[in-house]
Parts: C-alpha cells; structure tokens; sequence
C-alpha cells in the first residue's frame, strides 16, 4: 500500500480579516504550500477544497475552482468538501485516498473560511434539523457534556478552564494563532457565561483564515528531492474519517464515535497512544479536549480533567495538546481547522515549530469532530502522521 | 398574541396536540413490525430492516440526564435565558435532546422527574410564533 507524504505547507495568521477573502487567502496558502513543497502549478493533479459556511454567509458556491485558479492549478479534477468542523480533515482523507488508489501523484488541499463576520451568530448542526429547532447551538451540546462529567467525574470548574489556559499559553508561542496573551483560570472563569458552565473564554472564537497542504505519493515526493528519513519526509501513517452510529441512548461522556475513530487510526498506525509526541484535537470548548484526551487513549475515561491538571498536556510535558494554541486560541475559521491542525503538526515533525517546538516529535495524531445528530457526532477524522 | 390554536407546531409527528388543557401531550417515535426501535425522532424507513416505520407513542415522563442554560444571546425569538438537556423516557430506553421550563430553572437538576408540555415558544426564525415542546418540572403525583 502506498504511504502518501506530506510534502508541502503554507499557513497565515488567524484572525479578523475583514478586508480579506475566502478565495485569496486560500490562495496565499495555496501559494505558500507549493513554494514549500518546490512544485510548480502544472504538477498538481488533483485539488479539494474545504469550505462550510460561504454558501450560507456569502452565497458562494464552488468556490476551490476559484482559489486553485489564482494560483495557476487548473484543468485538473477540483472538489469542493463540506463536512463541518471535519472538513479540512476530510478533504486530506480524500487527497490520501486518490494517491493511494494511484489516481493522483501531488494533491494540493486547501481550507479557507471566514467566520469573523456579523452575520454568523451561533453554530448549529443545520437550520432544518429538530435539534436545532429545539435550541441545540453547538456550545449547549458541550455544556451538557461538561455538566454530566462534572457530576459523574467531579471533573471542576478550574480544570476546565485550564484547557483554555495551558492553550492560550500555547497560542502565545504561536505567530499565526488570533490570541496570544495569556490568561488565567480566574480571568477564564470570571469572562461572561455562555451556556454554563462554560464561559466566553472557554468557547472557541470565530475567525478568518486559511491553511493548504501539498500530499504527493512516495515517488512524486522523490522526484521533489525529498528521502525517506529527511526530517522533511512527514508520512501519512493513517487519514480516515468516520461518522456516528446515532443509538440511542448516546453516553455524553464517551462518545463512541470518537473511540471507535481513535481505534482505527491506532490499528492502521501500527502504534498506540504512548507512541503519540504530539496531538492536535477539536478543543471547540475546553470540555471537548477533556473528554477527546480521553478518547485517544492519553488518560482513563473519566480523568481528562486530572490530565490536563497534571501538565502532562501542556509543551514540555508527557504528551503535549494543542501545543498551536488549538481552536481557543488560533481560533476557528471551521473549513481550515483541519488543515491548519496538519499543517502545526508538520512543523513540529519537521522540528520548525520554533518557540512552542515539542523536542524530538516523531508521531503527530490530529483529531476533528463536526456535526451534531442525536447526541451523536456526523464527522470525525484522524490522522496519523509520522517521519 | 396569537392564540395557541392558531399557532403552527415546529415540527409534525414529534409529539401529540392534546385537544385541550386537562390531556398531556406525549412525544412520537416510530418502529418497524419487526420489532426494531422505537426510534426517535420517527424515521422515513427502519434503519435496520428498511421496512415501513408505525408511529409509537413515547409518553410524556422522562428523568433529566442533563441539562444546561443557554446565557448568551438566543436563536430563534427564545426567552433569555432558556434552558435545554437530555432527557431519559420514562417508558422506553431513549434519551432524547428537548428543550426544558425557562420558569423552572432552580428546579433544575441531573435524576429530576419532568414531564412534557406543549405551547408557544419561539419563532421560525423569521418572526412567525411556533409550538415547541418543553419538559416542565413533574407535579408531585398522589
Ligand atoms: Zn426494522
């Protein structure tokens, strides 16, 4: 079986960019990635494009064609990929898919969204959906989580808000994350209420931004001049997506969907959680990466809070989360999320991820959860990547 | 304000219009003839057997699994704040999402007794009142 290789990465900034567009800052990263990766336009041969909200905010439709054509990829098969928060992570599955099936050599994958916009308002799940009609915005559907672990676990107050302390700190380290001050548990816990318990400092914020990835198949990344073992060989160990069950009754706490993923892209791996350096995983709202450590195996179910009160997650410590800042602090434009989680995490296989470098990290896990359906999540996506 | 009679439901075959105040009204599912569910919400077709799914009535009881008060500015004309959680049916092992009593907040907690009501609550987004239903806070039953 082919192992597809990460061969090129462009990012930028986080932020508010009202000024700015999807289409170009997609195609500043798109320019970014095939400058890092030493290609020219004319050697890609496949694009997917990850996107959610432009066709709800903008009315855009199709909107990869335009962002490939500013940097000169055309021609070639482009698809357009929408799977919430996941989406990112879905368009590299997709991408890794076609070079495995020998269908592509160089595959360019590229996220670009605003979110920063007045428009917005709260997340849903969709607008026809009972759930949301009921009132499920994504931040209830994580209090409600968080409300039941605190009960079942005595997980507390603070450590919630130390996910989104441990990762503002990361953030500071982190020129392309939207927050770089730090913050306190008391400053966390005191910013307004949300959906309790969690405060506004523990809610993702909304953002503009972009992130692009060039994959290309062993051979192709030969060509670029790349060997196995450089540093810049980052190998695609496993990429894979997978959606809910939707049983009822859902256990809040565990959600299946996200152990199950987290098995799979262990077994394909080859390795376990021990073997993980570094993990960038959906920290939408601080319960989320609690109960996410969880699912991958870095703690017992049950003790996310514990974890993340250890330091074992903070940079420097056993194995460290969101060492980029993570959603809360890079911030949350939803289509690059997922881009943006592979492209930190080749910086740190590379060892180029500066101030906020995890020494020596070999193995990098990216985890992504989109879409809410009877307490059950549509999207999640793994990817394993290793050098 | 218009009366509740005239108010369209947020959604058909989720739950029962009871004819007056005195009847309760019970949240619908649906299950195939071969014993498979009930599922909840009603399904077009059994997800296991893909036969043809009846109605089933899931009662109108349930337990809160969990619950929470959305603080932040809310969607769809609801009060400020409102409350939502995960309730266990009394009658059949589900756990459905539904939003609760705003008037019963400091009732409010994980293993209490709710029971479902139905009225006007909220708009369509576009400023048009819709029936939603809601778990209030269960009498204390003789
Ligand atoms: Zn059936």
């Amino acid at each position: 079986m082919t192992t597809p290789v990460v061969i090129g990465v462009g990012m930028m900034p986080f932020g508010k960019h009202p000024e700015r567009t999807i289409v170009d800052m997609g195609a500043e990263v798109a320019r970014a990635a095939l400058l890092d990766a030493g290609l020219a336009p004319t050697d890609i041969d496949m694009g997917f494009f990850s996107n959610v909200l432009a066709g709800r905010l903008f009315g855009d439709a199709t909107i990869g064609q335009n962002v490939l054509w500013e940097v000169g990829v055309n021609r070639i098969p482009v698809v357009n990929v929408e799977n919430a928060c996941t989406s990112g992570g879905t368009a590299f599955m997709l991408a890794c898919n076609a070079i495995k099936a020998g269908e592509a050599e160089a595959v360019m994958v590229v996220g670009s969204e605003k979110t920063a916009v007045p428009q917005l308002g709260l997340i849903n799940s969709g607008q026809t959906e009972l759930d949301t009609q009921l009132g499920l915005v994504a931040p209830a559907g994580f209090a409600l989580r968080a409300c039941r672990h605190m009960a079942d676990y005595g997980t507390t107050l603070e450590q919630l808000a130390l996910v989104a302390v441990k990762n503002r700190r990361h953030g500071s380290l982190n020129p392309a994350a939207m927050y770089r001050q730090l913050t306190s548990v008391e400053e966390v816990l005191s910013s307004p209420m949300i959906v309790d318990p969690l405060t506004r400092l523990q809610c993702c914020p909304n953002a503009d931004g972009a992130a692009a990835v060039v994959v290309a198949s062993p051979a192709r990344a030969r060509r670029a001049g790349l060997l196995p073992g450089d540093p810049r060989w980052v190998s695609v160990r496993a990429a894979l997506l997978a959606t809910g069950s939707y049983e009822n009754p859902q256990d809040l706490l565990r959600w299946e969907t996200d152990y199950r993923a987290a098995a799979l892209a262990y077994e394909r791996a080859g390795l376990g959680p021990a073997d993980v350096d570094v993990v960038e995983l959906h920290d939408a709202f601080t319960i989320g990466e609690i109960i996410h450590c969880e699912a991958l195996g870095l703690c017992p179910p049950g003790e996310g809070g514990l974890l993340v009160q250890s330091g074992a997650t903070t940079l420097g410590g056993r194995v460290p989360v969101n060492v980029s800042g993570g959603l809360l602090s890079r911030g949350h434009p939803t289509g690059a999320t997922g881009v943006a989680q592979l492209v930190e995490l080749v910086q740190q296989l590379r060892g180029q991820a500066g101030a906020r470098q995890v020494e020596g990290a070999k193995i990098g896990l990216a985890q992504c959860m989109g879409g809410d359906k009877s307490g059950d999540t549509k999207s999640c996506t793994m990817v394993v990547l290793g050098r | 304000m218009a009366s509740p009679g005239s108010i369209r439901p947020v959604a058909t075959g989720v739950f029962t219009m009871p004819p007056d105040d005195t009847t309760a009204p019970h949240l619908l599912g649906g299950a195939c003839d071969r014993g498979h569910g009930p599922f909840f919400p009603r399904p077009t077709y059994c997800p296991r057997c893909l036969d043809p799914v009846h109605e089933v009535d899931l009662g109108g009881h349930g337990t809160i699994y969990s619950y929470t008060v959305v603080r932040t500015r809310p969607p769809l004309g609801f009060p400020q704040p409102y409350a939502v959680g995960y309730i266990d049916l009394e009658e059949y092992p589900l756990r459905v999402f539904c939003l609760l009593d705003p008037t019963c907040l400091d009732e409010l907690k994980i293993g209490r007794r709710l029971r479902l009501r139905v009225g006007p609550f909220g708009d369509d987004g576009s400023g048009e009142p819709l029936l939603r239903p809601l778990f209030t806070v269960a009498e204390e039953e003789g």
